[in-house]
């Protein structure tokens, strides 16, 4: 299949889960991976850093405007809504919360799923609200694959169970099976 | 609401340019798209063409339509780590070396959060009296907002938070009043701000500036637009005068960017070049 990006939504229970793909990812991943997870607004550093302890391939805080490049994770900044426009591109925006959240899992997936289609994968991971549940659904309805880590699995369900309420996934997946899939594309 | 299309939206801009001779085309497409749809939720709009009705027949309109379409600061004191050093480091040094008054512009002004920001800080530094600072917005609806202290109760909590982490000298609820729904500022602190309304291209800019404050407004324009603005920016700023961008804007990349010198990278400030 011919996919153009990952995107990834967590919240509470999500940091172990991500820690664990993108220590799993091979180094030359052929897409890049999209991070969309709360976070507190005003700490600004140390979140990329953690992450990057165990991962196979590089994260960032993109800027606004940075150019998405294969192999390489896009962590949403803290207050910041992470949008992904046309051409590949980041763009920032420092727009009402949603979902109580800045960044919202919502508005990364919307826009994903506009710029991607169904040349998207979509993931929704451990989290305490109701966040990417219809952002999911969007991927969805792109014709994008939609996949939901498995409730029983979770730390907190909240936000897979919404999510699973609103769409049909294509997936419900423990992250051993998420990670099975991601290393096959 | 349907969601709007590409098309729907190149209809709008269209439509905005021969009716206002205002060009949005150069907006970054994602949030442009956001905030239209917003507005035209706001304003029982169901489609791109009653937008365009709307925007022909009702001159007025076209006002709210710039106000809701900017962005207003999440917060007062947003990032505080930058507050901290214009209070400690920036603003006393500078203002104190200054002959004639000390110009700072906010060059777009939409909610007042981060003018009342300044101001606060100003005042207890007790340097209000040595500068003069010019506020402009998109909109003479943002100006009405700002003059009469309208305080968006939501932000409070947060803003009180950042004004603590800037050290902020007294207490944040000096700064406001609570009127059952709703919360005011303190005006006294604006008194003697030069408002006026500016186009989006920001054409006939102030000159001789010490300092802009222009955070996270470039997000909101595509890489054109960034270039262009940031040209009109370096041509307000006087020898040596400062820009502070958001924390995620960044002008190396652009024409425009070996004109300015990095003073402080993880704020995102930086000082108008010296040519020669």
């Amino acid at each position: 299949m011919n996919y153009k990006a990952v995107i990834i939504g967590g919240s509470a229970g999500s940091f172990q889960v991500v820690t664990k793909i993108l220590s799993s990812l091979p180094k030359t991943f052929p897409i890049p991976v999209l991070l969309c997870l709360h976070r507190l607004k005003h700490v600004r550093s140390g979140f990329v850093e953690a992450l990057s302890l165990k991962s196979n391939i590089p994260i960032e805080e993109p800027n606004d405007k940075d150019q998405l490049k294969p192999g390489k994770a896009y962590l949403a900044p803290a207050n910041y809504h992470m949008y992904i426009e046309l051409a590949n591109r980041i763009a920032l925006s420092t727009e009402d919360v949603v979902n109580h959240s800045r960044p919202s899992i919502d508005l990364s997936f919307i826009t994903a799923a506009n710029a991607y289609r169904e040349k998207l994968i979509g993931i929704i991971l451990s989290g305490a609200n109701k966040d990417g549940a219809f952002g999911l659904k969007k991927v969805h309805d792109c014709g994008g694959i939609a996949i939901v880590q498995d409730p029983n699995e979770c730390e907190v369900k909240t936000m897979t169970t919404s999510a699973l309420q609103l769409t049909k996934a294509d997936f419900v997946y423990s992250t051993d099976q998420i990670i099975r899939f991601l290393q096959k594309i | 609401m349907t969601e709007l299309g590409i098309v729907d939206i190149r209809e709008i801009i269209r439509a905005i340019k021969s009716f206002y001779d205002y060009d949005f085309g150069n907006f970054a497409l994602t949030s442009f798209k956001q905030r239209l749809e917003r507005l035209m939720i706001r304003n029982n709009l169901s489609n791109a063409d009653s937008l365009i009705k709307k925007l022909r027949d009702e001159p007025d309109f076209f006002d709210i339509f710039l106000y809701e379409i900017s962005v207003p600061s999440t917060e007062m004191f947003r990032d505080p780590s930058l507050w901290r050093w214009l209070r400690e480091d920036l603003l006393p040094s500078s203002i104190e070396k200054s002959i004639g008054k000390y110009k700072i512009w906010l060059p777009n002004c939409v909610s007042g959060g981060e003018l009342f920001s300044l101001m606060i800080l100003l005042s207890e530094l007790g340097l209000t009296d040595k500068v003069s600072v010019a506020a402009s917005a998109f909109s003479n609806r943002s100006i009405e907002i700002i003059r009469e202290g309208h305080y968006d109760l939501k932000k409070i909590e947060v803003s009180t938070e950042n004004y603590i982490r800037a050290n902020g000298s007294a207490a944040f609820t000096d700064y406001y009043k609570l009127d059952r729904y709703y919360a005011f500022r303190d005006t006294s602190l604006i008194r003697n701000i030069e408002f006026n309304k500016l186009n989006i291209h920001l054409d006939n800019a102030p000159a001789n500036i010490k300092l802009i404050l222009f955070r996270n407004n470039l997000i909101y324009f595509n890489p054109t637009l960034q270039d262009r603005i940031l040209t009109v920016l370096n041509n307000s700023l006087s020898a040596s005068g400062i820009l502070i961008i958001g924390i995620k804007e960044k002008i190396s990349g652009f024409a425009s960017g070996k004109d300015f010198d990095i003073v402080n990278e993880a704020e995102s400030v930086y000082k108008k070049r010296i040519i020669g």
